[in-house]
């Protein structure tokens, strides 16, 4: 073992040098590979106990896996991502968004790790932040296999504008969407929905006729098609899909309400074409009737000066079965101070299904 | 085509020749051994990792942990004992005597046998470090190489901490605190002229390091921040918590390796086995407490910390790693320190925290500075543990809290347990290394505390007037001034004067008027300043009392 030079020579020991550092570097990059793949294949069998905990729903546990598949390749973005995702799981979001941050310090074009930003923040009620995100999860990076997502993300992003009621903001996203989004019923029927909540109800029937061609027997689509020509004022036609539909679901208390609604407004439209003035006289003072009687619960028993004053209007001039415009006049002034003066109380003391007919009979009649 | 080969040959032979020209050598010597070393240090890293895995496989017992340790100190302390006595323990103490004692000569067999016993301890789980060894293994390779290279022993000397940086630099991944290591603890000089070729050395290893094993840094460390500036005085307690625990620790440590010495010389074989149980033992509950500990220090840093496993394993670890060593196991206590200080560092943080969140970061910003804290209080080297964190980090706002923590623990440290720990062991093995403080005051012993002024009176009865008279007049009348000192100058160089020249006194002179004496020197005054008195007759023949 005692490895001493005979004779020292510096060059010799120069070269002697060389010849170790090329051995040792040869050594330690082959040490090094093993190290990696050894590292690379426990980290996969950490990755693949996270994913099955996952999907056990114990997120905590995973988190661990993930954690531990994380401290052995670093810089494996599909390992962070799923331990962002299962911290989310596990409600520790501040823990998932402090490693989402860190990934997308390192790829901010992610796009699964934009998403998984976004729906983080939607948990925290950051709303305008997640829809920034979502935005760049649109825009992203995504893999060969994920290209359909992006398409998702937005669909995603529909559903919680649509919670949020920020129509022009939903309609942006849905109106890219009619081209891209899947051809399934399932995704048909939200978007129509979605296109009526961003008050866009002629889009709504357009997306609910294509699907009704193909699927004719689907009652939600009859629904949504009747909720679609009911917001356009088309109460006739919106009275004929939720027939329709009905016919498909019996019993629905749902549809029944809103067929009720549309027979009602038909009923009480006092300048529905073909009217003759005799049945215009009798659905004026039923017009009248029906708003001194919407006024009362919200006046109580000593109402005040202008209601009283109305509501006596009202009577004498239902007593004295006064012309059509009157009527209607008076119905009209009678449901604004019922708006003006009641207020909340009216909103607590409303009838669903009349109310609602009136106030779209009163909307028309105000046009 | 022939005329082109004498060319190349030519060109060759001239390289050569430039090659050997003594001038060029140190610095071609210290990038080489950089690289060899560098090389050298990766090897034993990836060996050991490699070692453990196999030891360790996984889902394998929980036996293995007592049984892997057991038999493992037990071989290499056979090993040890048998072929390669000087590749026990730490290395620095080793090195430190190869480099003031032993002329920077170390054996390549002890280099050899620290490689792969250190290894293979560090492997089994033993609670050691593998920076010391590294560096006993650096200072060796580079020791070899000077010799092959037939270097004279100065020359050897000046390349054994170049060495040592190299070694450092590519274990810790830090290539500053590697170079001020060497000179702050190896050599015990800040100054020391070997600075240009260890930065060389350090930077080559580095370089290496990056080269095979890429980017990746040691330890993975999230963004340090300061909360609040009232943070500093949670610092002040970590220091005061680390100085604390750091002496606990050298204390065990010593007291355990002292109590081991106390056995038959025979039984030094099987010492190391006490350790190895110990570890296995405690590695049953916790299994975190053996090996090297870098991935459990990666958690900490991070923040997974539960104060019970912190606590639990600051106290294993400090007893684990003792026992280890005191029993003669190969392995540093480098690594063991940091282990110490990030458990000690978060333990006070989650506490700090939990008390007040508004005011202090999570537990691993203080498990990082902790690390620092404990570096500084037992190893004892306040300026390499601030630049190793800050190395590692890379985060300037760490530095004053850091700077906070280590010298409060570096003075508790320093104030229960006066000799440092490197010291102490090599004490303890009847060898007396230079100490940097003993340096330091008699560095600090000046002439002006030595000397006899001019007195403003001048009497003929007073025994030094003619002396005084005769100095004065030489100095304000030569062309040339004659040997003197200054007030100011190391009382060391007016011995040293005092030989060259012959002469028994020295005059003093001022620095702003060379021909203005200030007061004489004698050498009885000088050694008596050092605690050295001369028999009578000695002085009576130098014509002074």
């Amino acid at each position: 073992m005692a490895v001493e030079f005979s004779k020292p020579s510096f060059v010799r020991t120069l070269a002697l040098i060389l010849l170790a550092i090329g051995g040792l570097s040869a050594t330690d990059l082959f040490l090094a590979k093993t190290e990696r793949e050894a590292n690379a294949a426990e980290a996969a069998r950490y990755d693949r106990e996270g994913e099955r905990l996952m999907q056990a729903g114990r997120s905590s546990e995973a988190a661990d896996r993930f954690q531990s598949a994380l401290s052995l390749e670093r810089d494996n973005e599909d390992y962070q991502l799923a331990l962002a995702q299962a911290l989310d799981g596990a409600g520790r979001l501040e823990d998932a968004e402090k490693a989402l941050r860190a990934l997308l310090e390192r790829n901010s074009f992610s796009g699964p790790a934009n998403l998984a930003m976004a729906r983080v923040l939607v948990k925290q009620g950051h709303i305008d932040q997640a829809i920034a995100y979502y935005h760049r999860a649109i825009y992203g990076q995504w893999s060969d296999g994920q290209r359909s997502n992006p398409v998702r993300v937005r669909l995603e992003l529909a559903d919680l504008l649509s919670r949020r009621n920020s129509q022009e903001d939903l309609l942006a996203e849905l109106l890219p969407l009619q081209d891209q989004a899947p051809e399934d019923a399932g995704t048909r029927l939200k978007m129509g929905k979605w296109f009526l909540a961003a008050g866009s109800p002629n889009r709504a029937a357009s997306v609910f006729r294509t699907l009704l061609r193909e699927q004719p027997e689907l009652a939600e689509a009859y629904a949504g098609l009747g909720e679609a020509e009911f917001a356009q004022g088309n109460y006739r036609m919106a009275r004929a899909e939720f027939q329709a539909a009905l016919r498909l679901k019996p019993g629905d208390a749902y549809l029944s309400s809103r067929l009720e609604v549309c027979d009602l407004v038909l009923r009480l439209d006092p300048h529905r074409n073909g009217l003759s003035a005799e049945e215009e006289s009798e659905r004026s003072r039923k017009l009248l009737e029906l708003a001194a009687d919407a006024v009362k619960p919200c006046a109580g028993s000593a109402p005040e000066e202008p209601i009283a004053d109305l509501l006596e209007a009202a009577a004498k001039q239902l007593k004295k079965r006064g012309s059509a415009p009157d009527n209607i006049e008076l119905a009209q002034r009678l449901w604004q101070t019922r708006k003006a003066v009641c207020g909340a109380a009216a909103a607590g003391a409303a009838r669903p299904g009349s109310d609602e007919a009136l106030e779209l009979v009163m909307g028309k009649l105000s046009q | 085509m022939k005329l082109k080969s004498a060319s190349v040959i030519e060109r060759l032979r001239k390289a050569l020749q430039l090659l050997q020209q003594q001038a060029y050598r140190p610095l071609i010597l210290s990038l080489a051994i950089g690289a060899l070393v560098g090389l050298v240090t990766v090897a034993f890293i990836l060996l050991t990792g490699q070692l453990a895995a196999r030891m360790y496989p996984a889902g394998g017992s929980g036996w293995r942990r007592v049984l892997v340790p057991t038999a493992g100190s037990l071989i290499t302390g056979y090993l040890l004992w048998r072929f390669f006595p000087f590749a026990r323990g730490s290395g620095i103490p080793q090195t430190k005597f190869a480099l003031f004692i032993n002329d920077g000569r170390i054996a390549f067999r002890t280099v050899f046998g620290k490689f792969f016993c250190c290894s293979a301890s560090l492997a089994s789980g033993i609670a050691l470090g593998r920076e010391g060894p590294s560096v006993q293994i650096g200072a060796g390779l580079a020791s070899v190489v000077a010799r092959g290279a037939g270097l004279g022993k100065e020359d050897i000397k000046a390349l054994a901490p170049v060495g040592c940086s190299a070694a450092l630099a590519a274990a810790f991944n830090t290539p500053i605190a590697g170079v001020l290591f060497t000179l702050e603890e190896i050599m015990g000089d800040l100054h020391a002229p070997v600075l240009g070729t260890a930065v060389l050395s350090s930077a080559t290893s580095w370089i290496v390091l990056h080269l095979v094993l890429g980017d990746d840094p040691l330890f993975h460390v999230p963004a340090y921040q300061l909360v609040h500036p009232a943070e500093m005085m949670v610092y002040a307690v970590l220091g005061l918590v680390g100085g604390l625990g750091s002496v606990a620790f050298v204390k065990l440590l010593l007291s355990l390796r002292q109590w081991f010495k106390g056995f038959p010389k025979g039984s030094v074989w099987l010492q190391p086995v006490a350790g190895g149980l110990t570890v296995g033992l405690m590695g049953l509950f916790l299994p975190d407490v053996m090996g090297v500990g870098y991935s459990f220090i990666d958690k900490v840093l991070n923040g997974e910390v539960v104060l019970r496993a912190v606590v639990l394993l600051a106290v294993f670890k400090i007893v684990a790693t003792a026992v280890a060593y005191g029993s003669g196991n190969a392995g540093g206590i480098f690594g063991p320190s940091l282990f110490i200080g990030a458990t000690m560092g978060a333990a006070v943080g989650s506490i700090a925290h939990r008390f007040f969140p508004a005011y202090t970061a999570g537990p691993g910003a203080y498990a990082l500075v902790g690390m620092g804290t404990a570096f500084a209080g037992i190893v004892r080297t306040p300026l390499t543990s601030v630049i190793m964190i800050f190395e590692m980090t890379r985060d300037y706002t760490i530095i004053v809290p850091l700077m906070i923590s280590n010298l409060i623990a570096y003075l508790i440290s320093y104030g229960l347990q006066r000799m440092p720990i490197y010291e102490a062991l090599a004490h303890q093995d009847g060898v007396h290394l230079p100490i940097a403080n003993t340096r330091d005051e008699a560095a600090r012993m000046r002439v002006s505390q030595a000397m006899r002024p001019v007195p403003a009176v001048l009497r003929e009865e007073e025994p030094d007037t003619q002396e005084f008279k005769r100095l004065a007049a030489l100095v304000a009348e030569s062309a040339t001034v004659p040997p003197h000192v200054h007030p100011d100058h190391q009382l060391s160089l007016a011995l040293e004067r005092i030989g060259a020249t012959g002469l028994t006194v020295l005059p003093v002179i001022s620095r702003a008027d060379t021909r203005r004496l200030l007061g004489i020197v004698l050498l009885d005054d000088v050694l008596r300043a050092f605690g050295v008195s001369r028999p009578s007759e000695a002085r009576e023949s130098a014509g002074l009392n």
